[in-house]
């Protein structure tokens, strides 16, 4: 710990402080211990895993049928996402591919995900650093979301829903409706959050200039998403390997300059506007169709009606319940999907046998919790707090 | 350029904007539920408390015991102990037990059961001060049937949510596919 002496000769010396575990504005159980000199950060260190819970290892102790709720508990905010992630890892690994119609659907799942991971984003975020109308005003939305979420797949957070070569059930004509409603209200609603604090002097000031990153530094230290394009780097994973119907519809990546706090919310800001969009086209071009993969019976449990009836179809639902599918390639499998925190990939290991030999979750949280003393240190204790905001990070999926 | 910023910066007028939105904010419908005197009923197949199907005919539960419920749980909190019964010449359990404190809710029982023998009942308020409480065996079960899902309700549910149409030579006619919303009076 340095000792100086300050200008008018008082002795000073560097204060550690201890932030979190149990602290509102670190999203969850993160912990920085934060080296004071008056008001600057001159070190900054994060500790991780007070989540902890396995999920990797848990990942081996079940099939690949029963492992997908543990995917929910990763980034729990946007839990459709890390179940699109999964199941199509896992069906690369088996080398299926979901019907069209399925495809559609869980691309119009992930992006609501996104949207709903984007409002809880901009609402905490603008909380933290003091603008509270936002956080109430966004949740109006994300309750819409999570109405409408609730109507298709029966639970309002831990969904649950994909299945591996499918999804669960199809939409329903309402949930439709009311989703095409809710996308062409959802940009306006947008436009008032943003008359809310975008040309804020405070917010403004808060966010100008705090957390520069540059483009080459930020691909440097693995980020990703919003985090990784508000420095200008155009690398979107929908873009760059499109999977679902990525390829199929129209949408912008939006990228910023400076690579500062300010410029990362434009990004995600504009990502919803995008996410809508995506959304719209989707529900317009969605064909009608089988939505459970009805050629990969080894793999996908086989309709009930068929399982009443028939001996084969009762077999294949046994076997693939308590053993998981007996016909699983041997081989590793590594399959990134962008999520609203950036480039969630599984790499999938399998030894034949029904369950993962080992299953490896890429966080983007923990990547992004990383660069939390590049962003900290040198700016000022508050601008911990945007920083932390600005990574977008859930403890969830950073500690798996 | 500079004047407009100018008489940005003198007149507040992001903020005034800002202020503009809030206060027309309060002349719209609030859209704030008071939760425990409000209540908003869960939208069909949500997945809520657990019930065993009584069924019909027999008046009994329909559970076959074979066990697969309890294998595909992701939490492993559904727990059989099943013996063969000689007069009835079967298997049938002895007791059937659900740690609702432990149960993620995923729905994975309902989809693997092969005779549709236990669903999840759209009730989410059942709060209690003991953990005994939450611990249902086969009679609570039973009785959060009579009490949820009876008659025409459950097997709506089971139709609708659970056992999806989807053989591949079917057509697929009654989907739901985009359709222009219609304009709405103003």
């Amino acid at each position: 710990m340095g000792e100086a002496v300050g200008e008018k000769g008082f002795q000073t010396k560097e204060l550690t402080v201890s932030m979190g575990p149990q602290h509102p504005a670190t999203h969850g159980v993160l912990k920085l211990v934060l080296d004071l000199d008056g008001e600057t950060v001159v070190k900054c260190t994060p500790y991780v895993g007070y989540l902890h819970r396995g999920v990797e290892k848990l990942g081996e102790n079940r099939t690949y049928f029963s492992a997908l709720p543990l995917t929910d508990r990763l980034d729990y905010i946007s839990s459709m996402s890390n179940n699109v992630g999964y199941v199509n890892a896992v069906e690369t690994l088996f080398g299926i591919e979901a019907p069209e119609r399925a495809k559609y659907i869980r691309t119009i799942c992930a992006e609501m995900s996104r949207i709903s991971s984007h409002i809880i984003w901009v609402a905490t975020h603008a909380l933290d650093i003091g603008a509270m109308t936002v956080f109430l005003y966004s949740f109006r939305e994300r309750e819409w979301i999570l109405d409408l979420f609730e109507m298709l797949t029966g639970a309002r957070l831990t969904v649950s829903y994909p299945r591996i070569g499918g999804v669960r059930n199809d939409v329903s004509q309402e949930f439709l409706d009311s989703l095409y409603k809710f996308v062409l209200e959802f940009p306006g609603r947008v436009d008032e959050y943003e008359t809310l604090i975008d040309q804020n002097r405070i917010w403004l000031q808060r966010t100008k200039g705090i957390g520069i990153i540059s483009a080459e530094e930020a691909v440097n230290w693995g980020l990703t998403g919003a985090t990784l394009r508000g420095s200008g780097v155009n690398y979107d994973v929908r873009k760059a390997n499109p999977y679902d119907v990525y390829d199929k519809v129209q949408f912008d990546v939006p990228l910023g300059k400076a690579g500062d706090v300010y410029d990362r919310y434009r990004c995600r800001m504009e990502e919803l506007r995008q996410s809508a969009r995506i959304i719209k086209q989707c529900i317009e071009q969605i064909p009608a169709g089988p939505i459970l993969a009805p050629e990969a019976h080894k793999f996908v449990l086989p309709p009930k009606e068929n399982v009443l009836k028939s001996m084969e179809a009762l077999i294949h639902h046994f076997i693939l319940i308590t053993k998981g599918p007996l016909t699983a390639p041997v081989g590793e499998v590594y399959s990134a999907t962008e999520v609203p925190k950036g480039e969630l990939g599984f790499y999938i290991v399998s030894d034949g046998s029904g369950k993962p030999y080992r299953m490896r979750v890429r966080a983007p949280s923990f990547v992004h919790a990383s660069v939390l003393p590049r962003l900290s240190e040198g700016h000022l204790l508050a601008d911990v707090i945007a920083n932390i905001g600005t990574i977008d990070i859930v403890l969830g999926e950073c500690d798996r | 350029m500079r004047l407009k910023k100018a008489v940005k910066t003198v007149f507040f007028t992001e903020i005034l904007q800002g202020m503009a939105l809030t206060l027309r904010s309060m002349f719209s419908h609030a859209v704030t539920r008071q939760y425990p005197k409000e209540k908003r009923p869960a939208m069909p197949g949500f997945r809520g408390m657990h019930a065993f199907v009584r069924d019909a005919k027999t008046g009994r539960e329909k559970c076959i015991a074979c066990g697969l419920c309890g294998a595909v749980c992701p939490s492993q909190c559904i727990h059989i102990y099943t013996r063969e019964d000689d007069l009835e010449q079967k298997k049938v359990i002895d007791r059937y037990e659900i740690e609702a404190l432990r149960c993620v809710y995923c729905g994975f029982c309902v989809e693997a059961c092969p005779v549709g023998a236990i669903a999840l009942t759209e009730h989410y308020e059942y709060s209690d001060y003991s953990r005994q409480a939450l611990y249902f065996d086969k009679e609570k079960l039973l009785d959060n049937w009579d009490r949820m899902m009876a008659g025409k309700k459950g097997e709506e549910y089971f139709e609708k949510f659970w056992f999806p149409k989807r053989d591949s030579f079917r057509s697929y006619d009654g989907q739901a596919v985009f359709r222009k919303p219609k304009e709405e009076a103003k």
